[in-house]
């Protein structure tokens, strides 16, 4: 485009000379600005395809060994070299135009691993950019290599011997400038490749990286949402079964003691004319009941959101449910900073309830909570030496902690074979 | 009178039946469940009936189909209903079979004892008593093109107050109007719902079932 308009102007009305040289300069700054992006992307292309090259060796090796047999347990490794291959394209990319949103996190058994559609297209991928990419970076690195070379021959040619050569694939005999020359026309003719290669050659070599790393469109982007449908809907389960559970300690709770102090307070009133002795005890009744609604209150607001998840953070949080756990358990807590509530919540939750499941049903002697943060997910273990066997479904509340966990788009992992020890990962997004 | 009650909070069942026996009224039994209370109702052949909404085993309406199961064995059962909030599908479930002889209370009702009593007798008697806050939330909730909206807001007093169980007397003496005013309104209520004239005491309670059908259409 700005070829034609110079073009048209040209036409138009013949700019004096002045105006030509300064068009003429800002043409020639354009085509080096542009020449020296190419060969900076294809250099930085070349960069994560020795990434692809390595990762597409490991995959044959895997694909080798899985036909043996024993490269089976590899593939989730090898599939997460091949996403660290397809992130460090993923960012190169996103700093060059288009933002490339990172995937999901590279399911964890094998089954996941190859039916997943990141997973599949980033192995395409690393196909594509480990050989083809890789040959177009050696290229676009080689091509201003060969065009300095060869333009500086001429200057230099006189200290070597005439029957070395050029550099490059000039090896015939250089004798005097004339042939030096022609081998710095030669350069020109790589300056100009270069020139006009060069931004066809970086937009190639980016080429399978658009087409493969971006989120996978229609089904996949149907699988997507539909796994946030999921999540979200159990995330709104969660939130009325919550819901539900509060509005009934209250009615049942608060409520009806309430309700009876009422009733306490009328009866009073009644006996105060026939018997003023039996109202000051219907009275003392009426107290109890009143001081019975505030402490029922009190634990109905503590449940909602302990505040000492406020006050003091999660680590205190932690070690006061350690302090009344009925196992003696070690609480280790290393977070930067604080989550989001709703996370901080969540957690103290999933400790809540696997502590109440290892006082209860492990019979273990000792229990270890840990709590750390990496990136932007908080991982929590509980771990006992009990007997194990935990599952979902034994009427636990581990059915509650998976749901919970889940509605946070987290992750959750049990591990309890018979005899023990007992695992549980959570893994939370932070939200911040 | 001879009383039943079902309610699960211990503290609460206590309390009602101590209210009840400071007023000389015979507490038959405390019940606990719904099972238990059918139980008593069998057993004890009690006047009246004080029932809980939420009862086990799930809290949600255990009380109302206790009520209903109870009325199908003895007709003549006077019931009262109490309930910790209005729930105008309870009230429908509740009258579905006709309003004699049935209440529904909110519980902190309870705490006004002479109007308790006067409710807890008027059931008794064979007459109805819903609690005012169950009729302004049926009156608040019937359509614009019912025959409700029909009514003069006068006309909405007077039959939230038949609605709620008061005589003639009462409502005039309420509304602070006269008898005769209050004949007025009703005969103009009657009309305007298009009850023929028969039976003046079924068209009370006809009228009063107007409201909850037309809020049960609504929901």
């Amino acid at each position: 485009m700005p070829h034609r308009a110079a073009a048209q102007d040209s036409v138009a009305v013949a700019p004096a000379r002045p105006e030509r040289a300064r068009m003429a300069r800002r043409y020639v700054r354009r085509g080096v600005r542009m020449s020296v992006d190419a060969i900076e992307h294809l250099v930085g292309g070349l960069g994560t395809a020795i990434l692809a090259l390595a990762a597409v060796l490991l995959l044959v090796l895997v694909a080798l060994a899985s036909v043996v047999g024993i490269g089976l347990p590899m593939v989730p490794s090898a599939a997460k070299a091949v996403r660290l291959a397809a992130n460090r394209e993923r960012a190169r990319l996103s700093r060059w135009d288009r933002d490339l949103p990172l995937p999901p996190p590279v399911p964890t058994g094998l089954r996941g691993v190859l039916h997943d559609p990141w997973v599949r297209r980033e192995a395409a991928f690393v196909a594509a950019h480990g050989t083809v990419g890789f040959g177009l970076g050696v290229l676009g690195l080689s091509l201003p290599i060969s065009a300095v070379q060869n333009l500086l021959f001429p200057m230099y040619y006189w200290v070597l011997p005439p029957e070395a050569g050029g550099p490059g694939f000039i090896d015939w005999r250089i004798d005097g400038l004339p042939d030096a020359l022609v081998v710095g026309l030669i350069g020109v003719g790589w300056l100009a490749a270069t020139v006009a290669l060069g931004p066809t050659m970086a937009r190639l070599q980016a080429l399978p990286g658009r087409q493969l790393l971006a989120p996978p469109r229609d089904v996949d982007t149907s699988l997507r949402i539909a796994e946030l449908t999921a999540t979200r809907a159990a995330a709104l389960d969660a939130h009325a079964v919550e819901l539900r559970r509060i509005e009934r300690s209250l009615h049942d709770g608060a409520q009806n003691r309430l309700v009876a102090v009422t009733v306490l307070l009328g009866a009073a009133r009644r006996a105060m004319v026939r018997d003023p002795a039996r109202a000051v005890e219907i009275l003392d009744r009426a107290h109890d009941s009143a001081e019975l609604a505030l402490a029922e209150l009190r634990s109905v607001v503590r449940s909602i959101l302990p505040p000492v998840l406020d006050d003091r953070g999660l680590a205190a949080a932690l070690d006061g449910l350690a302090a009344g756990c009925g196992v003696p358990c070690t609480v280790q807590v290393d977070v930067a900073g604080r989550c989001a509530a709703s996370v901080e919540a969540t957690a103290y939750f999933v400790v809540a309830e696997a502590l109440t499941n290892v006082a209860r049903h492990s019979g273990a002697a000792s229990a270890a909570v840990t709590v750390h943060r990496s990136g932007d997910r908080l991982h929590v273990s509980v771990v006992d030496d009990g007997r194990g066997g935990a599952s979902d479904g034994s009427g636990s509340g581990i059915g509650g902690i998976r749901r919970r966990v889940e509605a946070h788009d987290g992750r959750f992992t049990l591990t309890s074979p018979p005899g023990g020890p007992t695992t549980l990962l959570v893994e939370l997004p932070c939200g911040s | 009178m001879r009383i039943v009650i079902a309610e699960d909070d211990a503290l609460l069942r206590e309390g009602l039946a101590l209210l009840l026996r400071a007023e000389a009224l015979d507490v038959v039994a405390t019940t606990d469940s719904p099972t238990t209370f059918l139980a008593a109702v069998d057993e004890f052949r009690p006047d009246v009936a004080i029932v809980d909404v939420r009862m086990p085993p799930t809290h949600t309406n255990e009380g109302i189909v206790a009520a209903v199961e109870a009325r199908r064995r003895r007709p003549d059962l006077a019931v009262l209903v109490l309930s910790a909030y209005v729930e105008q599908a309870f009230a429908t479930d509740l009258l579905a079979g006709g309003a004699v002889r049935l209440g529904y209370l909110l519980k902190e009702r309870v705490g006004r004892v002479e109007e308790f009593l006067a409710a807890l007798h008027r059931v008794a008697d064979g007459g109805t008593a819903i609690d005012p806050e169950v009729v302004g939330q049926l009156f608040a909730r019937s359509r614009p093109d019912s025959d409700l909206s029909r009514l003069s807001a006068r006309e909405r007093d007077v039959l939230a107050l038949m609605a709620e169980g008061l005589g003639n007397t009462a409502i005039a003496q309420r509304l602070f109007v006269t008898d005769g005013a209050v004949h007025k309104h009703i005969r103009s209520i009657f009309a305007k719902l298009g009850l023929a004239p028969d039976d003046r005491a079924d068209r009370r309670v006809t009228a009063v079932l107007r409201y909850l059908e037309d809020a049960q259409r609504r929901s």
